[in-house]
């Protein structure tokens, strides 16, 4: 009672320490559930190895290298993939919300694009592009090019006129309307975009490991799979949301600072 | 001497969806040299929309309206704007804000930057400078906003209900502060209000407007010396606040009934 009281009252040292302790407590509580469960043998160890075995495992993989071939491939697939469908997506998003005759092609694309399995193309894609890193990418590009998409046409739609009406009124010229007014305007909207698009880089760079093998994080997984590897296996999950936790960490820390202008910037969010 | 020239003025506003209305009829006005003029009406009543058409920000398609003897074509420096909801540039600091005019006209940096801090200090936001517009007041934002407009020297300042989103105390402040800044350096001012005792205290003539379709009503003179302390409170001010209500409220009314149906 004593240390919700204090958390109520205000930041001191001690509540902070809670504070930070209730957000792990899921991630805790689960990692004592898994070990209580281990140690209970509710599952054979083979089923459910223990947190220790799992960590040995990443311990050793670490030592041995794989490790870290493993995080760098799939990282780089999954960040190249982000970094050109951020390109593309902001691109089309502006062709989008300017109207135009690009506009009106790329719209419909887009509206029945975003809703779709997009894995449905991988066999179209292993045929077109093999399965090495030029597929993988291409599929990380197909998948995570939406959100940004969505989030830059309606941030650019969301601009206020009496913005643009104010730039023009104090001098503008007319080229300068976009790049100066427009998109930082828009930026917010156009974050929160790349903000959901780059998990999902990392889920479909994984997913796509996994389908069309090799190194990689989803590779390794489904090749511990093969050989009936279950630390490995395990080794794997914990692993992905190791970097997953990162990208999005360093995403929001990204926004705080790009955006130190925005309200939204200044409260604290999970994501 | 005449500064703007609206000239038999119709305009029709369009919605996105649904049917065109007519917002502007046949509106005939002269904006003199200097002056400040209030343009006064109940809501709905075009006199945004005829600022707007001022501004260059509308395209006057029927009727002209001049500024000088030349036809506006446009937005420009010339013709300062403040709007209600201050319009600054959220990811601009106030003094990135006030200096973007002034970047545009290719000044020096120095100069840019005296001009700049000039302005900060004439709306009172020294201290301020390096903040973000969302970690201000109301009051203090269109403060920055006001510094923004003013820095550039355009010849016209248009205002749309600049002090309509601000609590009571503020609004009364930074009446007396724009007077002030009014007085020490005259401009044309065109101020769109729908506060009757705003408009007579700031005006030296107010201009009412009808309800929708918006015309001139009535031009008022209510250029008499506000520069004693309680002038509020004068039998004068007084009479003529009640004399421009009574023109108001019946516009008012109209549009209340216009659009309960």
């Amino acid at each position: 009672m004593a240390g919700i009281d204090e958390t109520i009252a205000g930041p001191g040292l001690g509540s902070r320490a809670l504070t930070m302790l209730a957000r792990w407590a899921l991630v805790i509580a689960l990692v004592i559930a898994w070990e209580l469960t281990t140690r209970a043998r509710v599952f054979t160890p083979f089923m459910l190895p223990s947190p220790e075995r799992v960590l040995a495992r990443i311990w050793d993989d670490g030592q041995a290298g794989d490790l870290f071939i493993n995080i760098g491939l799939t990282l780089y697939r999954a960040l190249t993939g982000f970094f050109i469908a951020a390109t593309l997506g902001l691109l089309i998003g502006v062709a989008i919300a300017r109207g135009g005759a690009l506009g009106w092609f790329f719209d419909p694309v887009v509206s029945v694009g975003f809703p779709m399995p997009k894995i449905t193309f991988l066999p179209v894609i292993v045929l077109w592009l093999g399965l090495y890193d030029t597929a993988k990418i291409s599929m990380v590009v197909f998948d995570a090019v939406f959100p940004v998409i969505t989030g830059t046409v309606l941030g650019i739609k969301s601009v206020e006129k009496e913005l643009i009406w104010s730039a023009r009124s104090l001098g503008s010229r007319e080229r300068d309307i976009w790049p100066r007014i427009v998109l930082p305007a828009a930026m917010p909207q156009i974050f929160t975009g790349l903000q959901v698009s780059l998990p999902i880089a990392m889920i479909v760079a994984v997913v796509a490991e996994m389908l069309m093998g090799g190194y990689g994080m989803g590779g390794a997984m489904v090749q511990a799979s093969r050989m009936a590897d279950s630390p490995g296996i395990f080794a794997g999950i914990v692993e992905i949301a190791v970097v997953g936790w990162f990208l999005v960490k360093g995403m929001a820390t990204l926004r705080r600072r790009l955006l130190a202008w925005h309200p939204e910037a200044e409260t604290p969010t999970g994501v | 001497m005449t500064k703007i020239v609206i000239d038999k003025v119709r305009h029709k506003y369009r919605p996105a969806r649904g049917k065109p209305v007519l917002a502007l009829e046949d509106v005939s006005l002269e904006v003199r040299d200097k002056e400040f003029l209030a343009l006064l009406g109940p809501s709905g009543c075009g006199k945004s929309t005829l600022l707007y058409l001022m501004g260059g920000f509308l395209p006057v398609e029927s009727g002209t309206i001049s500024i000088d003897g030349k036809p506006i074509a446009g937005p420009g420096p010339d013709r300062g704007v403040v709007f209600q909801h201050f319009a600054l540039f959220p990811w601009k600091t106030v003094r990135q804000n006030v200096l973007y005019g002034l970047e545009r006209q290719g000044l020096a940096r120095e100069k840019r930057e005296a001009v700049a801090k000039k302005f900060i200090d004439l709306v009172g936001l020294s201290g301020f400078e390096d903040n973000y517009p969302s970690q201000l007041s109301g009051g203090m934002k269109q403060r920055a906003a006001i510094a923004r407009t003013l820095a550039v020297d355009p010849s016209v300042l248009l205002m749309d209900e600049p002090f309509g989103a601000l609590d009571a105390q503020t609004r009364a402040l930074m009446q007396s502060e724009l007077l002030g800044i009014w007085r020490a350096s005259p401009k044309t001012v065109v101020f769109v209000t729908h506060d009757v005792q705003e408009a007579v205290y700031l005006a030296g003539r107010v201009v009412v407007m009808s309800a929708r379709p918006g015309r001139v009503k009535a031009i008022i003179d209510t250029n008499f010396d506000k520069t004693a302390p309680d002038v509020l409170r004068s039998a004068k001010f007084g009479d003529m606040v009640d004399q421009i209500w009574g023109l108001v409220k019946e516009e008012a009314i109209k549009a209340q009934m216009g659009r309960g149906t």
